[in-house]
């Protein structure tokens, strides 16, 4: 059976936007997005069947697509529309989040039609456009479409194009919306960015561009904006007056496993730092926006990036600690070092260890450092957010024992999500011991109900057109002003002490230095 | 106080589902309180390890919020608990159900309170909440506000579940309500054509005015229609169709009536609310209620012979024709069968109809005569334990639903 899912209430649109229309307002439902085609390019690809199809699959199970909604998945095997269903069926078998009834997959699969073409080809292209107006003659979806590029970044600009060329991005009035999902890297640098970005906009306007960077969508991360800007008793203490520093760590205990070549070419930075952890810094740091809508939350993201100065060579040799891990031990397993792992080189100096400390430049962090940490064959996966708070100004408890710690509060973003805060407690007795303790909210605990994948939300909020968790061209092309000096420093500096660090182990010793040399040190995770 | 009665199973927690932990009886308040008190310290809260060797996985007490159920029948109280008890995990609270029986006889109290824990995860300590049901007889019964104020969680929002026929403007009620913060009531079960009851809630939503922080209420009879709502807006979010919204001519609601029932011993709080919802969001004022219209039998308020009940709305200066409808049906009686919309705009004429049809809710717009797509919105029948947690979600007064509830009472007209 199919369900229903309401929109929660701490959810980024407390209700669907009304856009204008009176009867919107207040609907606590999930509004249902209009009827339409989307149409997902790279449809037999690794990320279309892990992630974005079980997603689409999740929303149709929570009544949550248009019963007239169509996905034509665009590849280039030989397939018919029945095979594709059946490599679809077994897909969702073994990755479904929420099982599937025979009923519903079947039902969802009906709605999936195939359709073969080379992205350079231009016959297909003009196919697809006959077929979707057939579809939306046959199915009423009235030219709204959805384009999903879930293929090799290098294939952007030529479907781009073609789309261009073929006329499907034309938005006329009363004749349908057209927007487009771009899934990360978008670039690989600054210059590349910045030219994808016009390719893009050659033929797309930015209100119809949806750049897509998953972890925008995790629950938790969400949260995160709830968390600030819904209590009051945080914010006051959000600035240079009270906050020592910021750790922002992103630690995965697994290897490169079957993406050596994909690794190579892209390595930590570019991977998570110049995305994810930058994201996730924004949210921390930036100011409370005038309102939640997506120009007004995105205009805050980047006044951040740009108040992160660009870092010259010298910057990055002081701020930046590189590594690359060797053989060693995780969860009791002996694995391999990154250079023998499969098409790895040999001599390879990606690094799959970043850390790095950032300075923001405005009136609330100006002197408070943000130390992000990011790799791959650390002890555990954990990504946490921690702010360190200032120390009492004045040492009253001179006879305890141990000076209490200060105060901390860790953003747990996964595993375990929730919330810590770390605060000093006496110890029960005639003396005057002091210990920390802590109060640990977890979500499991709390709320106890599954929460969609972050692909289940941002997929449906292309669909109804809410941009606010998706990043704008200027947002990133400022991420890639801050990470393209670090990856352009190492061109012409080898790393000659690769491997640095043992697998298992929290990274190069360098890495404790960096932060040592400040009078801090990393969390204990 | 009778001293714990099943304390502790030792088996290890299916996942997900809510295991008994802790159960005692008692007959005096002090003997729930210091059960309460004894309940998270009892050093038997374990479960058997791996290993065979007592484990302790009970997280500390999870509580978001007070739920007190106040039910005037035993059968109702346990109806209400079975529910609750399907939230443990996603809502861990401290339950009161209260029953009052026996109004005649001398007072007693007889108390069960019991700890029910939930298993989020694998790897997780278990989630569990406390669960007081509570029969009242004689004197007792009548005055459930002063049993229920020292049980509650000091600081936690108290949510208060008035399922059956309320009776909402009693004085034992109002104390209850002065300790509560949300009331969630179900009006499609209400007595009669429900309209009484519909006047009293919107009485008192009026005198918690928000200088008191104001009620919030929650009525499942309106929760049960969202997915309506969102099939009739979806037909104006067309920006070509949205100028037609300020011309609507009428609104007419047809609902199932029972076989055999007279008009007005069907409750007509759903397809009410559909036109107090339509009317409040599109700032209609009142010019004839449903009570006193032309339908009517002669100077006596109600509905006509058919069981029709008609009014007028005006928008602006133009007048919007609304009825109520019953029609013979196998649905249950109250039940919701159409709602269709017609306006009209200088030359151009819209008409909206939105029925049901098994689990789905069926928009068909037609411009001048000419159909537009039909869209199918999926609309299973949600059940008390979906609509408790929306409304247990829900946070402060909804003023959608508060200026839908006042409109309706102002439809219905005086009693």
């Amino acid at each position: 059976m199919r369900e229903l899912r309401l929109g929660h209430a701490d959810k980024r649109r407390a209700a669907p936007r009304a856009d204008g229309n009176p009867l919107r307002e207040g609907l606590r439902l999930e509004r249902v997005p209009d009827p339409h085609v989307m149409v997902l390019f790279g449809a037999t690809g690794d990320l279309s069947h892990r992630k974005v199809i079980p997603a689409l699959a999740q929303l149709w199970r929570s009544n949550l697509l248009p019963q007239d909604w169509m996905l034509v998945a665009v590849g280039r095997r030989p397939y018919d529309d029945a095979t594709f269903r059946a490599e679809i069926a077994a897909s969702l078998a073994e990755r479904s989040r929420t099982p599937l009834e025979p009923e519903t997959a079947r039902l969802f699969l009906e709605r999936i039609v195939y359709h073969q073409g080379d992205f350079g080809d231009d016959a297909a292209f003009d196919t697809l456009t006959a077929r979707l107006d057939e579809m939306d003659r046959a199915h009423g979806t009235n030219g709204n479409r959805l384009f999903y590029l879930a293929t090799q970044s290098s294939a952007f600009p030529l479907i781009v194009a073609q789309l261009g060329r073929t006329g499907l991005d034309h938005e006329v009035h009363g004749g349908g919306w057209r927007r487009i999902v771009i899934e990360k890297p978008f670039g690989r640098d600054l210059d590349s960015a910045k030219r994808l970005n016009r390719e893009v906009g050659k033929v797309f306007r930015e209100s119809q561009v949806y750049r897509i960077d998953h972890y925008l969508g995790k629950e938790t991360v969400r949260n995160l904006m709830v968390f600030r800007f819904g209590n009051g008793i945080f914010e006051p203490l959000w600035n240079r007056r009270y906050v020592d520093h910021v750790q922002i760590t992103m630690a995965e205990s697994i290897g490169v496993e079957e993406r050596g070549a994909f690794y190579e070419e892209t390595g930590a930075t570019r991977d998570v730092i110049q995305n994810h952890l930058l994201q996730l810094l924004t949210l921390v740091a930036m100011e409370p926006p005038a309102t939640f809508e997506a120009d007004a939350l995105r205009d805050e993201k980047v006044k951040v990036l740009r108040a992160i100065p660009e870092f010259a060579p010298a910057d990055v040799a002081r701020n930046v600690v590189r590594g690359q891990y060797g053989p060693g031990w995780v969860a009791a397993e002996p694995v391999r070092g990154y250079r023998d792992e499969d098409k790895v080189d040999p001599l390879s100096e990606t690094e799959t260890f970043l850390a790095a400390r950032f300075q923001i430049d405005d009136w609330r962090w100006s002197g408070v450092p943000f130390y992000l940490r990011a790799g791959k064959r650390l002890p555990k996966r954990a990504t946490e957010i921690a702010i360190q708070f200032r120390d009492v100004p004045h040492r009253l408890f001179r006879d305890a024992a141990v000076d209490p710690e200060p105060n901390l509060l860790a953003i747990r973003i996964q595993p375990d999500e929730g919330i810590l805060l770390r605060f000093g407690s006496k110890v029960p007795g005639l003396g005057l011991d002091i210990r920390t303790v802590t109060m640990d909210f977890t979500y499991g605990s709390a709320f106890a109900v599954d929460s969609p994948d972050a692909y289940e939300t941002l997929l449906l909020d292309a669909m109804l057109g809410d941009a606010s968790l998706f990043t704008r061209a200027d947002e990133v092309e400022a991420a890639w002003s801050i990470a393209t000096p670090i990856v352009g420093s190492w061109v012409d500096a080898p790393a000659p002490d690769f491997p640095n660090y043992a697998a298992g182990t929290w990274g190069p010793e360098a890495a404790e230095t960096l932060i040592e040399r400040d009078g801090r040190r990393w969390r204990r995770i | 106080m009778h001293g714990p009665d099943g304390i502790a199973r030792q088996d290890p927690p299916a996942l997900g589902e809510p295991i008994l932990r802790w159960s005692s009886r008692t007959n005096t308040l002090a003997g729930i309180e210091a059960a309460l008190a004894q309940v998270w310290t009892s050093t038997s809260l374990t479960t058997t390890g791996a290993d065979g060797a007592p484990e302790r996985r009970v997280a500390a007490r999870t509580s978001v919020l007070n739920l007190v159920v106040i039910a005037r029948q035993p059968e109702l109280g346990e109806h209400a608990g079975s529910v609750i008890r399907m939230l443990t995990g996603r809502h861990p609270s401290r339950t009161i159900i209260v029953s009052s029986a026996d109004p005649d006889g001398p007072p007693w109290l007889d108390a069960r309170v019991q700890a029910e824990c939930v298993l989020p995860r694998a790897d997780a300590p278990e989630t569990c909440a406390e669960f007081i049901d509570l029969v009242a007889g004689g004197e007792t019964g009548r005055h459930v506000a002063a049993i229920v104020a020292p049980l509650l969680i000091h600081d936690l929002p108290v949510t208060l579940w008035w399922p059956g026929d309320p009776p909402l403007a009693s004085a034992p009620a109002l104390d209850l309500l002065g300790m509560a913060d949300r009331l969630v009531v179900d009006g499609a079960h209400w007595s009669g054509d429900g309209l009484d009851r519909l006047r009293a809630l919107a009485t008192i939503v009026n005198d918690h005015d928000l200088a008191r922080g104001g009620l919030a209420v929650s009525d499942f009879a309106m929760l049960r229609q969202s997915r309506w709502r969102e099939a009739i807006a979806s037909s104006f979010d067309r920006p070509e169709l949205r100028p037609f919204l300020a011309d609507i001519r009428s609104i007419t609601v047809r609902y199932a009536k029972g076989p055999g029932a007279g008009a007005a011993d069907t409750n007509v709080i759903k397809p009410l609310y559909h036109v107090a919802w339509l009317a409040s969001r599109l700032g209609m004022e009142i010019s004839e209620s449903l009570a006193g219209t032309p339908g009517g039998p002669e100077g006596v308020a109600g509905p006509a012979p058919d069981g029709g009940r008609r009014g007028t709305l005006l928008a602006g200066r133009r007048r919007v024709a609304i009825a109520l409808v019953p029609v013979a049906s196998t649905m249950p009686p109250g039940t919701t069968l159409a709602v269709q919309i017609d306006a009209r705009r200088l030359r151009e004429s819209l008409s909206v109809a939105v029925t049901a049809e098994a689990e789905a809710v069926i928009v068909r717009t037609a411009v001048n005569g000419r159909d537009l797509p039909t869209r199918r919105f999926m609309a299973p029948r949600r059940t008390e334990v979906e609509l408790l947690a929306e409304t247990i979600e829900s946070v402060g007064r909804d003023p959608v639903a508060v200026a839908a509830l006042l409109m309706a009472s102002a439809l219905a007209g005086p009693s």
